[in-house]
């Protein structure tokens, strides 16, 4: 059940790197950064005016929001493929990680209690005690996976970039520009891992080398559910955080992340378009 | 033409390879020159928090050492790298220090792994090994490496037996007990004992004293979500609950436990961040092994006492968040004494003689007495004592002889 | 001769002086750490030269090494180490057990045509976490312990142990290398770049490129097996932290994107120009920065010098040599400091030569007054 829940937050932490993938061709480690940089972000926040670390994310969304636009215009300008995107933001992550460390050091930070309500919160549904930070996570991230999926569905702009994904000329030639489309779209991606990194920050201590841990997380969600796939990608993510709980619960910790990367390796080889779609929505 | 042109470049690099050859004799620093102390610690990387204590306490002891004269006459410099955390970088730094830099001595880096690899580079270059914080007690056969967090070379059946000691000393000692144990090779030892042997650790001593053992989970170090540990010990609801944690291992744990409305009754860290296991959830009444806490009877001693206020005000200057001098900072002070005692004993900085002394010798330190013992792998018994959270304070609780006077383990 | 025949003495008299060299350094009573620097980009030579035989050649990107390397240092680990098995006996077994794994991967991967670059990219970047965890949970391997390679004693003959550490690593450095340059030079060489020019073309054609692909990714892994069983017994103490990290990896990419993925000695040239700096940046006590300084330069490579450091130096050779060995001397003759801190300055100095872009490196060079030619201005400008 909490392990269903986590699920949630994985989809989230995931969703950010599977847009940028799917839709822009762009392996974007730097989505790591932003997960961690809005955690670290809503920390310093929090610890030096005290407000309620969710709220927070009224300023660390937008923050990713710009840095994840500003990211792509550069990419755009370096006309990166996706391998060339894969080097470079793996400088770029590996950079940022020890800015990371500079600023906040390699010490654990964790917001206090007294002015984190969420830390130890919890609710009782039906017997099981589930953590609020979760459940919060959960919540956003099915309203994100689905509000995506209506975007993307039923809007101009889901229509623009659905024509630029399948041939950017073409898009081109009926007044769609791709590279306005794409600098958008990269920043609404940033901004679901800076929200990652928020709801992060509201349950667990910080570090700047967790987020090596994360791409045992991340990757299997996002190759399970399909690149650029919102809803795929928050199935996937339940199916990654129940399998992990599962696999901690029967056989130990220490065969979590054997089992994700195991589920990885077998849609890969089974189902490499992803589970849920022959195609990505997008 | 093309011949020509070949022989140039040929010539240019043979000169400079020659040159380069002939210009490598390196010459040797004279006697009024500072005495290098070299070292790691893991001013990065996951070990980070705590090697800033040690940091801190290393500066500290330099800096009174010069205060008063220095060693054989001469000042000290502590020439520190960062080994990362990582025992490869430690080893490479260990190799560099003493075969590149050529320092006059070398001091032990923070934790085991960085500890186990720069003793090998030790061990071969024959160099004085004093250490503070290695837990593979049972690996150590350097004959001059020389342990400072006295906890015997059988720790993995004297430490737990000291706990245990303090639970049935309680009055009230647990019928089951609980394992979590992090997947590191310290807490590995303690639990299980040595690989490929029958000696057995925590968990067979326990069950050596009729108490039954009804969790056994082990964890990786670098855990992100606990709930499913959580849920398992709240199923498992262990009278005792004790975890081969490092760091905030602790905190965690704790934290995880509350979200599903768990409170451990009794509980035990093995090697805990000081402070942030006080400022965690629920972590009244949780034990730890210690060898120095700045209460009495430890601080009374003057000097002690002096070095302790000294140590809290050094370490709130570089801005670390618990400045109490307990144990870490008092085996890295005691590494550092162990060092000079050695030094000054022997008269000379030749390794070989330092070694001797220090294997013949007592020394004085802050932690008392310590006499290596080459028949115990220089160890020298467990001097473990038992502290618990009470009334939010770490408080020395067992053996009565050690513990804050009038303090008694609750369970 | 041949081309192929002057390489291939090339290579005989590079590993004669090579190993000729720790008698050398008794005689002159050089200080330990020269071997000890060597050695250590000997490893680095061959983690980064095995990798590209598989990435550079077929364009097929490699999270993988660190899976290879841990392999390698786990079959030593628990033969020499826990087996007590003789080192020499259980050093080739890293090499084949590494390359086991990488072929059982390769069947699987290689075999489903549907599965593009970036996904084999990280089903080898799942490699290692897989392994990492199977090396967790088995006593036998590691089960969390770390593992002991202090005690395993070595053959007499290979001498004192850096020394013998040194031969060890010079032998497999010179394998790698070689093998490296045989591809290079053969139809399976042809092969992978035809493959990573074009896969369907090159199938089209009749290649056979599943066995291309599988014969790369098994020398890749054999070397980076083979050289990771050295390290467990230089290093002493393996852990699975130290083992399965991001850094070999990372490095290999790095050295292998800074020196050219397109030749076979891009990755030599790459390897001693990093590991020599973050060498230097260790020793300065810079480690802090070392991390900063590696993501910058592959961002700056990437997109600067995209066809790698090695190329550039090879036409501008005479410029290269006059410039670092002119570096050389006057650090010899002027400042005291170590040969490995010499050859670094000489060593960016070099560098900096080869970053100039080369549309302002033919002007540089046109305004030397020389004459003019189109193929290679500085040659011309110096020999008149």
């Amino acid at each position: 059940m909490s392990g269903a829940l986590i699920g949630g937050l994985y989809a989230l932490m995931s969703l950010g790197l599977s847009l940028s993938w799917g839709a822009l061709d762009i392996i974007n480690l730097v989505h790591f950064m932003f997960i961690l940089f809005g955690a670290y972000l809503t920390y310093q926040l929090t610890s030096s005016t005290g407000i309620d670390p969710l709220l927070a994310a009224v300023i660390v969304v937008p923050v990713g929001f710009v840095g994840g636009g500003l990211l792509q215009v550069f990419f755009e300008w370096a006309g990166l493929d996706e391998f060339k995107s894969l080097i470079i933001t793996f400088g770029l992550f590996i950079i940022l990680q020890s800015l990371a460390r500079t600023i906040w050091s390699a010490d654990f930070r964790t917001l206090e209690q007294s002015i984190n309500p969420y830390v130890s919160a919890s609710v009782k549904v039906g017997g099981v005690s589930l953590q609020i930070p979760l459940v919060i996570a959960f919540v956003a991230a099915t309203a994100i996976a689905f509000g995506t999926r209506a975007l993307m569905g039923a809007t101009y702009f889901g229509k623009a970039v659905r024509a630029v994904v399948h041939d950017a000329d073409t898009a081109r030639a009926f007044g769609v520009d791709p590279r306005r489309v794409g600098v958008v779209l990269a920043a609404i991606a940033s901004a679901y891992s800076a929200l990652a990194g928020v709801l992060i920050a509201t349950f667990q201590a910080l570090s700047p080398t967790m987020a090596v841990g994360w791409f045992g997380i991340v990757f299997p969600v996002v190759i399970l559910g399909g690149l650029g796939n919102a809803v795929g990608n928050l199935l996937a993510g339940v199916i990654i955080g129940v399998a992990a709980g599962v696999a901690t619960v029967v056989w130990g910790p220490l065969s979590a992340s054997l089992v994700t990367f195991s589920i990885m390796v077998l849609a890969l080889l089974f189902r490499p378009e992803g589970l849920f779609t022959r195609r990505a929505t997008i | 033409m093309r011949k020509s042109r070949r022989y140039v470049h040929l010539l240019a690099l043979l000169l400079a390879f020659a040159l380069v050859a002939a210009a490598c004799g390196d010459d040797e620093g004279d006697t009024d020159e500072p005495i290098v102390v070299g070292g790691s610690l893991a001013l990065t990387g996951f070990l980070a928090p705590t090697a800033a204590i040690h940091k801190v306490a290393g500066d500290l002891f330099v800096e009174q050492l010069n205060a008063n004269g220095g060693l054989l006459g001469r000042q000290v410099v502590w020439d520190v790298r960062d080994d990362e955390s990582t025992p490869d970088q430690a080893a490479a730094i260990y190799e560099r220090l003493i075969t590149e830099e050529n320092v006059d001595l070398i001091l032990g880096p923070y934790g085991t792994g960085t500890i186990t690899a720069a003793m090998a580079v030790a061990e071969r270059e024959g160099y004085v090994f004093p250490h503070h914080t290695a837990s593979l007690t049972y690996a150590y056969t350097y004959e001059c490496h020389f342990p400072t967090w006295p906890v015997g070379v059988d720790t993995n059946i004297s430490n737990p037996n000291i706990v245990y000691d303090a639970l049935e000393a309680s009055g009230n000692p647990p019928q089951t007990i609980g394992f979590v144990l992090n997947e590191f090779p310290g807490t590995q030892l303690i639990g299980y004992g040595p690989p490929n042997s029958d000696a057995g650790g925590a968990i067979s001593e326990a069950r050596k004293r009729g108490w039954e053992v009804v969790l056994e989970v082990n964890f990786p170090t670098a855990i992100s979500d606990w709930a499913p540990i959580a849920a398992q010990v709240a199923e498992a609801d262990p009278d005792f609950l004790y975890v081969g944690a490092l760091g905030v291992d602790g905190p965690n744990l704790l934290a995880a436990l509350d979200a599903v409305g768990y409170t451990p009754r009794g509980h035990f860290y093995q090697w805990p961040a000081p402070g942030p296991l006080l400022g965690a959830v629920n972590s009244e009444g949780a034990m730890s092994v210690t060898v120095f806490e700045s209460h009495p009877p430890y601080t009374d001693d003057p000097e002690a006492a002096a070095i302790v206020e000294a140590f809290g005000e050094a370490a709130a200057a570089e801005g670390i968040p618990y400045t109490l001098f307990d144990v870490q900072a008092a085996v890295s002070w005691t590494a550092w004494q162990v060092l000079t005692a050695g030094v000054e004993g022997a008269g000379s900085l030749d390794q070989r003689e330092i070694c001797d002394w220090l294997k013949d010798n007592p020394v004085e330190t802050i932690i008392g007495t310590i006499d290596f013992d080459p028949a115990q792998q220089n160890y020298y018994g467990d001097l473990s004592v038992v502290k618990q959270i009470q009334g939010g304070k770490w408080v020395v609780v067992h053996p009565a002889d050690r513990a804050l006077p009038g303090a008694t383990p609750q369970l | 001769m041949t081309s192929r025949g002057r390489a291939l003495l090339g290579f005989g008299v590079v590993f004669l002086a090579l190993l000729a060299l720790p008698h050398i350094a008794s005689r002159l009573d050089w200080p330990g750490f020269y071997l000890t620097f060597l050695f250590t980009a000997f490893f680095w030579i061959t983690q980064s030269s095995s990798w590209n035989m598989l990435t550079g050649y077929s364009g097929y990107f490699s999270f993988g090494q660190g899976a290879w390397f841990g392999v390698g240092v786990y079959t030593t680990a628990v033969l020499a180490g826990k087996q007590s098995w003789g080192f020499l006996a259980a050093l080739p077994l890293a090499g084949v057990a590494a390359l086991v794994v990488g072929l059982l991967l390769g069947v699987v991967v290689f075999r489903l045509r549907s599965l593009g670059g970036e996904i084999f990219a990280l089903t080898t970047l799942a490699i290692a976490f897989v392994l990492a965890s199977i090396a967790r949970i088995f006593p036998e391997i590691d089960g969390g312990r770390g593992s002991f390679m202090t005690s395993v004693p070595l053959p007499e003959f290979l001498g004192e142990f850096r020394p013998a550490v040194y031969r060890m690593t010079l032998v497999i450095m010179m394998l790698t290398v070689l093998t490296a340059y045989l591809i290079y030079e053969s139809r399976l060489g042809w092969g992978l770049f035809a493959i990573r020019d074009d896969e369907q073309v090159a199938r089209g054609l009749g290649e056979p490129v599943f066995r291309y692909k599988m014969a790369a990714l098994g020398a890749n892994a054999f070397f980076g097996g083979l050289m990771g069983g050295v390290w467990a017994l230089q290093i002493g103490f393996v852990t699975v932290e130290d083992v399965f990290n991001i850094r070999v990896p990372l490095f290999v990419i790095l050295m292998s994107v800074l020196g050219g993925t397109r030749h076979w000695m891009g990755p030599v040239v790459g390897s001693v120009i990093i590991f020599t700096i973050i060498d230097r940046f260790n020793s300065a006590g810079f480690e802090d920065f070392n991390q900063v300084f590696i993501g910058g330069l592959l961002i700056v490579l990437v997109l600067a010098v995209r066809e790698g450091i090695y190329l550039r130096l090879r036409e501008r050779w005479l410029a290269a040599g006059v410039i670092f060995a002119t570096v050389m001397i006057l650090l010899t003759l002027f400042n005291p400091s170590s040969m490995v801190w010499k050859f670094l300055w000489a060593l960016l100095a070099t560098l900096a030569m080869a970053l100039v872009p080369d549309r302002a490196w033919q002007r540089l060079a046109n305004r030397g007054g020389a004459t003019t030619s189109a193929a290679d201005p500085e040659r011309e400008k110096v020999d008149v």
